[in-house]
């Protein structure tokens, strides 16, 4: 899976491409450990290209969210493609998460926080 | 090169020289003289000092004159001829063993370096990761080939590269190790004598020798010599160490192999343990229950991930079952697995009339720290059946596909209302109720169904999971559930199981 990162302003965007699961889940946790230890704890995670997410994904997207809001940040999800919007209301992690259509909507939460 | 000395030929073949010397004096001479071009190193006779020479013929090895063969009391063509064939055959005879001096010399050099190589051999075989391996090589080379440094320069995961060196590199060094990276990328030899001023040598270095190390056609290493403190690096310096790279090749192979075994045998282990961790704790047979027909069963996956169920029983008259899917595989989720049934079955015990959504709720507040420490959560359905009631309690913490089919109608997902146990501080879920009368069924299964994936690819899905048991639904609870275990096994014939497969059928029963 392709994991991409860059920054706008102190908000950090992670995109995901792919499918997202077990296997694919460490070097993301690994991603967001790095980021959060460099100081960033806001944090947007683009799952566009995400066609797949499995329970050790939302798992480690759970950890994420935790930590960075441990530190007063957030993680944010943006462009849900429809299978993952599925999974999210069927887990009802939908409630747990905030969820956006697009990066700019994300990055504009930010902003207003 | 050792060079032989006229003295030290002399010494050791005096007794030639005399019989020289005694035939020059019988043929008239007054005295035979080897002369080394400042004094006398031996004269003929001994009882006195030499007359000067009327003849001299030059000793020389090579073109190097060592000294002379002097002759008194003689002369004319002939004895010239004589004086000069006899020099002539004294060089020939120095200079074959001043080359065989040095032969001898290195033949000595030969074997000790085999010596070296053995021990170097026996030193290493012993060696289970590459780090030491690394120093005992680096150190004993820089002794075989009198280099002033020595360092192996190695691949490690993730594509960096990790540098050893004897003596140990400084954190100052960064020119070297980027320059060894550089020569490991291109997997060639490399070799530059006498540093030229366009060279791309980072200093210290003036001279360095290079030699790729291959194991099994990939380059996973390379040997850097740096500095020959006495001159270049020659064919013979070459050579050796090639045979030394050649011997880390084999070591490394040997420990990387090593190591990939043993990290087999850690995952195999760890398989088993998780596997016996669940097949204890899954009830065998579900219990009997007034009005239920029930069925349960389980299909783990290679690695095992954290599905469970449980029954608790109370008075006869309550009935409350509990299926859950901890994220992750393997032994953590395993254990987060065994915690959280047991856990559930202790609330369920201990509160005297128990609502689902009390059980998930102090459930929830125990294990909420656990699961943020190892960064994991459980989605949880605990349902409850009174007897006589005719309807299902329950509360469900994110937990998905469970499908409620009443009797002739169709069938439809009980979707959660909470997130799963471990997400939240503060648990989300309320009981909910459904009718629940004869014929009616109530499948509670985990993702490893709907998520089970063929050879193509393609998902098994809700879809295909609602309409199996719509079609199945008029049949008693365990042909239901061994007919959906055989329908997934069906689809994803071909791909490997990915998940565990769990599921309980609970049917009302006819009365």
């Amino acid at each position: 899976m392709e994991i991409k990162s860059r920054s706008s302003n102190a908000v950090t965007i992670l995109a995901l491409a792919g499918r997202f699961d077990a296997y694919e889940a460490g070097p993301v946790d690994r991603h967001l450990q790095k980021t959060l230890a460099a100081g960033s704890s806001s944090i947007i995670v683009d799952l566009a290209g995400v066609d797949f997410v499995d329970s050790t994904a939302l798992a480690t997207l759970v950890k994420g969210m935790k930590r960075c809001r441990q530190h007063d940040g957030d993680l944010h999800l943006c462009c849900l493609q429809q299978p993952v919007r599925v999974i999210f209301e069927l887990t009802r992690l939908d409630k747990v998460f905030k969820i956006f259509s697009d990066e700019e909507e994300a990055l504009k939460a930010f902003a207003s926080a | 090169m050792k060079k032989v000395t006229l003295k030290s030929f002399l010494e050791r073949q005096r007794p030639q020289f005399a019989s020289l010397a005694e035939g020059w004096l019988a043929a008239g001479a007054t005295s035979f003289v080897v002369w080394d071009g400042e004094r006398s190193l031996a004269h003929w006779p001994h009882d006195r000092p030499p007359a000067p020479p009327d003849l001299k013929a030059p000793l020389q090895i090579e073109t190097a004159v060592s000294g002379e063969l002097r002759v008194s009391g003689l002369c004319g063509e002939e004895a010239t001829a004589r004086l000069a064939a006899d020099a002539r055959l004294i060089s020939q005879l120095m200079q074959l063993e001043d080359e065989l001096e040095c032969m001898t010399a290195e033949l000595i050099h030969s074997e000790d370096q085999l010596l070296a190589l053995y021990n170097l051999s026996q030193a290493t075989r012993s060696h289970l990761e590459i780090a030491p391996l690394a120093k005992a090589i680096t150190q004993t080379i820089v002794q075989m080939l009198n280099v002033e440094r020595a360092c192996l320069i190695f691949k490690v995961a993730d594509g960096a590269a990790s540098v050893i060196g004897y003596p140990e590199m400084r954190s100052g060094s960064p020119g070297l190790c980027h320059f060894l990276e550089q020569l490991l990328a291109s997997g060639a030899e490399f070799l530059e004598n006498q540093k030229a001023r366009s060279s791309e040598l980072p200093d210290p270095a003036y001279n360095l020798l290079f030699l790729p190390i291959q194991t099994r056609g990939a380059l996973v290493a390379g040997l850097g010599l740096i500095n020959k403190v006495d001159g270049d690096f020659q064919t013979p310096d070459l050579k050796l160490a090639r045979a030394v790279a050649g011997q880390t090749a084999v070591h490394m192979d040997n420990i990387l192999l090593y190591q990939k075994s043993l990290k087999q045998a850690r995952l195999q282990a760890e398989m088993d343990l998780a596997k016996n961790v669940q097949l204890q704790l899954l009830p065998q047979t579900p219990p009997l229950v007034e009005g239920l027909d029930l069925y349960a069963g389980s299909r783990p996956a290679l690695q095992v991930g954290g599905d469970f169920y449980d029954f608790i029983v109370e008075s006869g008259e309550t009935f409350i079952f509990t299926l859950g899917d901890v994220s992750g595989k393997g032994l953590p989720a395993a254990l987060l697995m065994a915690m959280t049934r047991t856990v559930l079955r202790s609330r369920a015990k201990s509160l005297p009339a128990p609502a689902p959504m009390h059980m998930l709720g102090e459930a929830n507040e125990d294990l909420y720290d656990d699961f943020t420490d190892v960064g994991m959560f459980a989605t949880v359905f605990v349902g409850r059946y009174d007897v006589g009631q005719r309807c299902l309690l329950y509360a469900n913490a994110g937990h998905s596909p469970v499908i409620y089919c009443p009797a002739g109608e169709r069938a439809r997902l009980l979707v959660a209302d909470g997130p799963a146990m471990g997400v939240l501080p503060v648990n989300l879920c309320e009981d909910q109720r459904v009718p629940f009368h004869p014929g009616d069924v109530v499948v509670v299964a985990t993702d490893g169904f709907n998520e089970a994936r063929n050879e193509a690819g393609d998902l098994f899905g809700y879809e295909q999971l609602l309409a199996q048991v719509e079609a199945l639904s008029s049949q008693p609870a365990r042909q239901i559930g061994e007919a959906l275990f055989a329908a997934v096994v069906d689809f994803g014939r071909g791909h490997l199981q990915d998940d565990d497969q769990t599921l309980i059928v609970i049917k009302g029963a006819t009365p």
